[in-house]
């Protein structure tokens, strides 16, 4: 009984100080994947007779005897990814706060983003590595140019859903048109954007891996997809890559996170508050 | 002075225009305070609105202080239904927006009064962090930190408890007779148009017109709810809405 007791305190002390309690979830999550992972492949050995899935123990020793090329590539989409959601991010916002928030312009530009934002941009890819040829242009287009559509939607919508009253407020003190965005659109939009560009990592993950996977002749692709590609066959090899890739994915999703907890201080105040 | 000629205002155009105000004239003189009551949605905050300067008459004219009015003016301040404060701003910096967005550095009389209106203890926290009633004096600050002559109040405590309402009424009678600037107020709520209005439009249903003014002279007193005379004159104003 006094062990429970003193488990459950040793529970709410952690929960008392917030990152530590954010840092202990974490470590908590990858340690029950791993299990998982672990009782997988050996489910997997036993019925099939051979380790198709390696178990994690190789993987990670994997991952630290590749350490230096790991970390090589990894930077490499690390830098490709991180491009992409910038240029995503920079051209897709302004532009979907100005279809959200201007009617006309709307009712112009809605109807054409409507009907190529179905289409799945791999359908472009070939086009794209005829325009941009090989190397880190064309993976940094792929990846932006399924992004930019992604945050340029939900960017319109966020702008859409603005609060009259808050328009009404700034332009009865005076506010031009450009302070109308700067006061109101833009601060009112970002934690909705923030959450798109959460979501735009796991997609911008998806096609970065597509777009260095493609075009096996291209001798400086590079990056964890081409790692984990090169890697299919040797098992443990290509899942320390994709652990890289699982880590990567982590640092960009604390990285937006953060930024969120500067640029929104308004709306963690409030979670506080309740 | 505030001087509402033959105001007509319509929503959208062609074929699917509504009439929202038509043809509707009032005078406030400076230090006098007017009250427009009438059902939702009749037209009232839209008539407040063009004195505002944020919806543009289709005939007519509104002119303050003897000037044709085009846009937002700095003398003309505007208290909105939920005090349409800004989430992302702090109290101090909603308190100051219209100096902000003139890019004006706020002064000591904004700081001034947010300690009038007690609030100086809270300047760096957020509307969220505050209680309603809080959140309205918010609004009375951001009004009064350009020192207007002309005061629009649009359901300035709607969805108030009565208590926090009766104390902010309070509060606006001693403002406007302080400070002495002409009073605009849209309610839908009989007693406070008796409580603030010297005059009291009655308007009709949608489109707005006036029905009838009742002229209310003891307003100015806080004990004024307490008398004859107030039960009168919502006796007079609960008949002409319903009339």
């Amino acid at each position: 009984m006094s062990g429970k007791r003193a488990s459950r305190q040793w529970l709410k002390s952690l929960q008392d100080r917030p990152y530590v309690w954010h840092i202990f979830r974490y470590v908590l999550a990858i340690a029950v994947l791993l299990l998982v992972w672990w009782a997988a492949s050996e489910i997997v050995e036993h019925v099939k007779g051979r380790a198709f899935l390696p178990n994690p123990l190789r993987a990670i020793a994997e991952m630290r005897r590749l350490g230096p090329t790991l970390f090589r590539n990894f930077w490499v989409s690390a830098w490709r990814l991180v491009t992409a959601m910038l240029i995503a991010f920079s051209l897709g916002y302004p532009l979907g706060l100005l279809i959200g928030h201007e009617r006309r312009l709307d009712q112009l530009i809605s109807p054409m983003i409507y009907i190529i934002y179905p289409i799945p941009q791999v359908a472009f890819i070939l086009i794209l590595f005829l325009i941009f040829g090989l190397g880190n242009p064309v993976k940094v287009a792929i990846v932006a140019s399924a992004l930019f559509f992604q945050i340029l939607v939900s960017a319109r919508g966020a702008a859409k859903q603005i609060e009259l009253e808050h328009i009404t407020s700034v332009l009865a003190a005076g506010a031009s048109r450009w302070q109308v965005y700067w006061h109101v659109v833009l601060p009112a939009t970002l934690p909705s954007i923030l959450t798109s560009l959460r979501v735009s990592v796991g997609l911008g993950m998806a096609f970065l891996y597509i777009a260095e996977t493609t075009g096996a002749f291209d001798p400086r692709r590079g990056g964890l997809g081409s790692f984990i590609d090169s890697n299919i066959y040797s098992g443990a090899q290509a899942f320390a890559g994709i652990m890289a890739m699982a880590l990567l994915g982590l640092a960009l999703y604390i990285l937006i996170e953060l930024i969120e907890r500067i640029v929104c201080r308004w709306k963690h105040v409030s979670r506080r508050s309740s | 002075m505030i001087d509402i000629r033959d105001v007509i205002i319509e929503y959208g155009r062609g074929a699917r225009a509504v009439l929202a105000v038509d043809g509707i004239s009032l005078r406030v003189e400076p230090g006098e305070s007017l009250a427009l009551i009438g059902p939702s949605g009749c037209g009232k905050t839209t008539l407040l609105f063009s004195v505002a300067g944020l919806v543009r008459p289709r005939n007519g004219g509104i002119e303050v202080g003897g000037e044709n009015v085009t846009g937002p003016r700095r003398e003309i301040a505007l208290i909105l239904q939920n005090a349409g404060l800004l989430p992302w701003k702090t109290v101090w910096q909603n308190a100051n927006l219209s100096l902000l967005l003139s890019k004006e550095y706020p002064r000591k009389t904004a700081a001034s009064v947010l300690e009038e209106l007690g609030l100086a203890g809270v300047k760096g926290r957020f509307p969220v962090e505050l209680s309603e009633g809080m959140k309205r004096r918010v609004g009375i600050a951001r009004a009064l930190s350009m020192s207007p002559s002309v005061m629009l109040m649009d359901e300035p405590l709607a969805s108030l408890d009565t208590l926090t309402k009766e104390r902010i009424q309070d509060l606006f009678l001693q403002l406007w007779r302080d400070r002495a600037f002409s009073l605009v107020l849209v309610t839908h709520d009989i007693e406070e148009a008796a409580f603030l209005g010297q005059r009291i439009a009655v308007l009709t249903e949608r489109p707005a017109r006036v029905k009838r003014t009742v002229e209310n002279p003891g307003v100015g007193d806080l004990h004024y709810r307490e008398t004859a005379e107030f039960a009168g004159i919502v006796g007079q104003l609960r008949e002409a809405l319903e009339g």
